[in-house]
Protein backbone atom coordinates (compact mmCIF):
# COMPACT_ATOMS: atom_id res chain seq x y z
CA UNK A 1 0.00 0.00 0.00
CA UNK A 2 1.41 3.49 -1.28
CA UNK A 3 0.70 6.56 0.42
CA UNK A 4 -0.19 9.09 -2.35
CA UNK A 5 2.94 11.62 -3.03
CA UNK A 6 0.70 14.46 -2.21
CA UNK A 7 -0.19 13.26 1.46
CA UNK A 8 3.20 12.38 2.04
CA UNK A 9 4.11 16.29 1.04
CA UNK A 10 1.06 17.18 3.51
CA UNK A 11 2.95 14.88 6.37
CA UNK A 12 6.76 16.63 5.04
CA UNK A 13 5.60 20.27 5.69
CA UNK A 14 3.50 19.93 8.92
CA UNK A 15 6.65 17.86 10.42
CA UNK A 16 8.39 20.65 9.00
CA UNK A 17 6.68 23.17 10.93
CA UNK A 18 6.33 21.28 14.19
CA UNK A 19 10.37 20.75 14.31
CA UNK A 20 10.51 24.23 14.13
CA UNK A 21 8.52 25.20 17.50
CA UNK A 22 10.57 21.66 19.12
CA UNK A 23 13.85 22.54 18.42
CA UNK A 24 13.35 26.12 18.94
CA UNK A 25 11.98 24.77 22.60
CA UNK A 26 15.03 22.88 22.90
CA UNK A 27 17.58 25.61 21.92
CA UNK A 28 15.77 27.78 24.81
CA UNK A 29 16.60 24.46 27.30
CA UNK A 30 20.63 24.99 26.10
CA UNK A 31 19.97 29.22 26.61
CA UNK A 32 18.07 29.93 29.43
CA UNK A 33 20.53 28.27 32.09
CA UNK A 34 21.05 30.72 34.57
CA UNK A 35 24.80 29.79 34.68
CA UNK A 36 24.86 30.11 30.64
CA UNK A 37 25.53 28.07 28.15
CA UNK A 38 28.76 25.40 28.74
CA UNK A 39 27.50 25.30 32.01
CA UNK A 40 24.07 23.52 30.37
CA UNK A 41 26.31 21.04 29.20
CA UNK A 42 27.56 19.86 32.03
CA UNK A 43 26.68 15.95 32.58
CA UNK A 44 24.69 16.67 35.24
CA UNK A 45 22.32 19.30 34.09
CA UNK A 46 21.83 17.36 30.91
CA UNK A 47 21.28 14.15 33.05
CA UNK A 48 18.67 16.05 34.86
CA UNK A 49 17.10 17.36 31.46
CA UNK A 50 16.28 13.47 30.77
CA UNK A 51 14.48 13.24 34.08
CA UNK A 52 12.01 16.79 33.22
CA UNK A 53 9.36 14.47 31.65
CA UNK A 54 8.06 17.26 29.65
CA UNK A 55 11.42 17.79 28.25
CA UNK A 56 11.93 14.32 27.22
CA UNK A 57 8.05 14.28 25.59
CA UNK A 58 10.02 17.47 23.63
CA UNK A 59 13.00 15.71 23.00
CA UNK A 60 10.71 12.38 21.67
CA UNK A 61 8.82 14.14 19.27
CA UNK A 62 11.83 16.20 17.78
CA UNK A 63 12.98 12.58 17.13
CA UNK A 64 9.69 11.39 15.12
CA UNK A 65 9.35 15.05 13.53
CA UNK A 66 13.24 15.34 12.42
CA UNK A 67 13.53 11.89 11.37
CA UNK A 68 10.33 11.82 9.09
CA UNK A 69 11.34 14.75 7.80
CA UNK A 70 14.92 14.40 7.53
CA UNK A 71 14.57 11.00 5.61
CA UNK A 72 11.80 12.06 3.46
CA UNK A 73 13.22 15.15 2.11
CA UNK A 74 16.11 12.64 0.81
CA UNK A 75 14.25 10.47 -0.36
CA UNK A 76 12.89 13.80 -2.19
CA UNK A 77 16.33 14.33 -3.31
CA UNK A 78 16.74 11.11 -4.55
CA UNK A 79 13.73 10.68 -6.38
CA UNK A 80 14.47 14.22 -7.79
CA UNK A 81 17.62 12.80 -9.42
CA UNK A 82 16.83 9.41 -10.49
CA UNK A 83 13.52 7.81 -11.61
CA UNK A 84 12.56 4.02 -12.26
CA UNK A 85 10.55 1.03 -10.46
CA UNK A 86 13.71 -0.01 -8.80
CA UNK A 87 15.57 2.76 -7.62
CA UNK A 88 11.85 4.12 -6.25
CA UNK A 89 11.42 1.15 -4.40
CA UNK A 90 14.46 0.95 -3.35
CA UNK A 91 14.88 4.47 -2.29
CA UNK A 92 11.38 4.27 -0.26
CA UNK A 93 12.66 1.64 2.19
CA UNK A 94 16.23 2.55 2.48
CA UNK A 95 14.97 6.28 3.95
CA UNK A 96 12.42 4.03 6.06
CA UNK A 97 15.19 1.85 7.42
CA UNK A 98 17.24 4.72 7.96
CA UNK A 99 14.60 6.87 9.59
CA UNK A 100 13.15 3.69 11.88
CA UNK A 101 17.16 3.54 12.85
CA UNK A 102 17.65 6.43 14.22
CA UNK A 103 14.60 6.53 15.76
CA UNK A 104 15.30 3.34 17.74
CA UNK A 105 18.13 4.58 18.66
CA UNK A 106 17.75 7.47 20.18
CA UNK A 107 14.41 6.57 21.60
CA UNK A 108 16.47 3.71 23.54
CA UNK A 109 19.43 7.29 24.60
CA UNK A 110 15.80 8.97 25.75
CA UNK A 111 14.73 5.87 28.19
CA UNK A 112 18.15 4.66 29.65
CA UNK A 113 19.31 8.44 30.49
CA UNK A 114 15.95 8.74 31.81
CA UNK A 115 16.28 5.84 34.40
CA UNK A 116 19.80 6.82 35.55
CA UNK B 1 14.99 9.63 -21.73
CA UNK B 2 18.73 9.32 -20.91
CA UNK B 3 19.95 12.75 -22.32
CA UNK B 4 17.94 14.65 -20.07
CA UNK B 5 18.85 13.48 -16.78
CA UNK B 6 21.44 15.92 -15.69
CA UNK B 7 21.60 14.58 -11.73
CA UNK B 8 23.49 17.01 -10.10
CA UNK B 9 25.29 18.75 -12.94
CA UNK B 10 21.57 20.08 -13.13
CA UNK B 11 21.57 21.44 -10.02
CA UNK B 12 25.09 22.81 -10.10
CA UNK B 13 24.95 24.20 -13.32
CA UNK B 14 25.22 28.28 -12.73
CA UNK B 15 24.14 29.37 -16.09
CA UNK B 16 20.90 28.99 -14.70
CA UNK B 17 20.68 30.45 -11.75
CA UNK B 18 18.07 33.28 -10.03
CA UNK B 19 17.51 33.95 -6.78
CA UNK B 20 14.79 31.26 -6.72
CA UNK B 21 17.27 28.59 -8.49
CA UNK B 22 19.74 29.61 -5.50
CA UNK B 23 17.26 29.24 -2.72
CA UNK B 24 16.28 25.48 -4.21
CA UNK B 25 19.78 24.32 -4.15
CA UNK B 26 20.53 25.79 -1.17
CA UNK B 27 17.13 24.69 0.67
CA UNK B 28 18.59 20.79 -0.22
CA UNK B 29 22.03 21.31 0.47
CA UNK B 30 20.86 22.62 3.99
CA UNK B 31 19.00 19.83 4.15
CA UNK B 32 21.46 17.44 3.72
CA UNK B 33 24.06 18.60 5.93
CA UNK B 34 21.30 19.44 8.53
CA UNK B 35 20.61 15.34 8.01
CA UNK B 36 23.91 14.14 8.52
CA UNK B 37 24.09 16.72 12.11
CA UNK B 38 20.57 15.04 13.30
CA UNK B 39 22.45 11.39 12.93
CA UNK B 40 26.38 12.71 14.47
CA UNK B 41 24.39 14.71 17.00
CA UNK B 42 21.76 11.76 18.03
CA UNK B 43 25.10 9.97 18.26
CA UNK B 44 27.05 12.09 20.49
CA UNK B 45 24.60 12.87 22.79
CA UNK B 46 23.91 8.95 23.30
CA UNK B 47 27.30 9.47 25.11
CA UNK B 48 25.46 10.34 28.12
CA UNK B 49 24.41 6.95 29.31
CA UNK B 50 27.91 5.93 29.51
CA UNK B 51 28.78 7.79 32.47
CA UNK B 52 29.90 11.13 33.17
CA UNK B 53 34.12 10.41 31.88
CA UNK B 54 32.28 9.47 28.52
CA UNK B 55 30.32 12.43 28.12
CA UNK B 56 33.37 15.17 29.30
CA UNK B 57 35.01 12.90 26.47
CA UNK B 58 32.30 13.76 24.09
CA UNK B 59 33.09 17.39 25.02
CA UNK B 60 36.61 17.32 24.25
CA UNK B 61 36.14 16.78 21.07
CA UNK B 62 33.09 18.62 20.43
CA UNK B 63 33.78 21.79 22.03
CA UNK B 64 36.60 23.48 20.06
CA UNK B 65 37.05 26.31 17.75
CA UNK B 66 36.33 23.85 14.68
CA UNK B 67 33.66 22.41 17.10
CA UNK B 68 31.93 25.62 17.43
CA UNK B 69 32.48 26.65 13.67
CA UNK B 70 30.64 23.62 12.49
CA UNK B 71 27.49 24.36 15.12
CA UNK B 72 27.61 28.24 13.66
CA UNK B 73 27.48 26.64 9.99
CA UNK B 74 24.38 23.61 11.19
CA UNK B 75 22.63 27.16 12.92
CA UNK B 76 22.73 29.22 9.85
CA UNK B 77 22.17 25.48 7.77
CA UNK B 78 19.32 25.31 10.45
CA UNK B 79 17.27 29.23 10.37
CA UNK B 80 17.90 29.05 6.52
CA UNK B 81 15.99 25.92 5.88
CA UNK B 82 13.28 26.94 8.38
CA UNK B 83 12.46 30.04 6.97
CA UNK B 84 12.93 28.96 3.74
CA UNK B 85 10.57 25.96 4.39
CA UNK B 86 7.79 28.51 5.63
CA UNK B 87 8.01 30.40 2.54
CA UNK B 88 7.93 26.98 0.34
CA UNK B 89 4.53 26.58 2.83
CA UNK B 90 2.98 29.85 2.03
CA UNK B 91 3.64 29.04 -2.09
CA UNK B 92 2.32 25.60 -1.79
CA UNK B 93 -0.69 26.75 -0.52
CA UNK B 94 -1.05 29.08 -3.56
CA UNK B 95 -0.20 32.69 -1.89
CA UNK B 96 2.29 34.90 -2.44
CA UNK B 97 2.82 33.57 -6.05
CA UNK B 98 0.76 35.64 -7.93
CA UNK B 99 -2.60 35.18 -10.47
CA UNK B 100 -1.99 33.04 -13.74
CA UNK B 101 -1.99 34.79 -16.43
CA UNK B 102 -0.42 34.49 -20.69
CA UNK B 103 3.45 34.02 -20.81
CA UNK B 104 3.95 37.31 -22.36
CA UNK B 105 7.84 39.16 -22.79
CA UNK B 106 10.25 38.87 -20.96
CA UNK B 107 8.28 35.49 -19.94
CA UNK B 108 8.89 36.68 -16.15
CA UNK B 109 7.17 33.77 -14.11
CA UNK B 110 4.62 35.03 -11.52
CA UNK B 111 6.40 32.92 -8.95
CA UNK B 112 9.38 34.89 -9.07
CA UNK B 113 7.27 38.10 -7.77
CA UNK B 114 9.06 40.65 -5.30
CA UNK B 115 7.37 39.21 -2.25
CA UNK B 116 8.97 35.90 -2.71
CA UNK B 117 11.86 36.68 -3.83
CA UNK B 118 12.55 39.22 -0.33
CA UNK B 119 11.11 36.18 1.53
CA UNK B 120 14.48 34.63 0.08
CA UNK B 121 16.67 37.33 1.29
CA UNK B 122 14.74 37.71 4.39
CA UNK B 123 15.72 33.67 5.27
CA UNK B 124 19.51 34.72 3.98
CA UNK B 125 19.63 37.70 6.46
CA UNK B 126 17.98 35.67 9.28
CA UNK B 127 20.20 33.06 9.35
CA UNK B 128 23.29 35.58 9.10
CA UNK B 129 21.67 37.28 12.48
CA UNK B 130 21.27 33.54 14.07
CA UNK B 131 25.29 32.66 13.10
CA UNK B 132 26.15 35.85 14.28
CA UNK B 133 24.22 35.52 17.98
CA UNK B 134 25.54 31.62 17.53
CA UNK B 135 29.27 32.93 17.41
CA UNK B 136 28.59 35.56 20.25
CA UNK B 137 27.38 32.99 22.58
CA UNK B 138 29.96 30.17 21.32
CA UNK B 139 32.99 32.42 22.15
CA UNK B 140 32.64 34.95 24.35
CA UNK B 141 32.20 32.58 27.33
Amino acid sequence: MHMRESSIMKVHYYTGLAAIVLVAIHVLFRLTVPEGYYASLEYENVLANYKNISYVVVLELILITVAIHGFNGLRVILLELRQGNIWESAVRWLCIAGALAVLAYGTRTIILASMM
Amino acid sequence: MKENREGIRGWLNPSRYGINRFAYWLQRLTGLGLLVYFIAHISETSNVVYGKEAWDKMLEFTQTTTGHIVLIVVIGMCVFHAANGVRLYIAEHGRGIGNPGRPEYPYTPTSLNKGMKALVWISMALAAIAMAYGAYILFSE
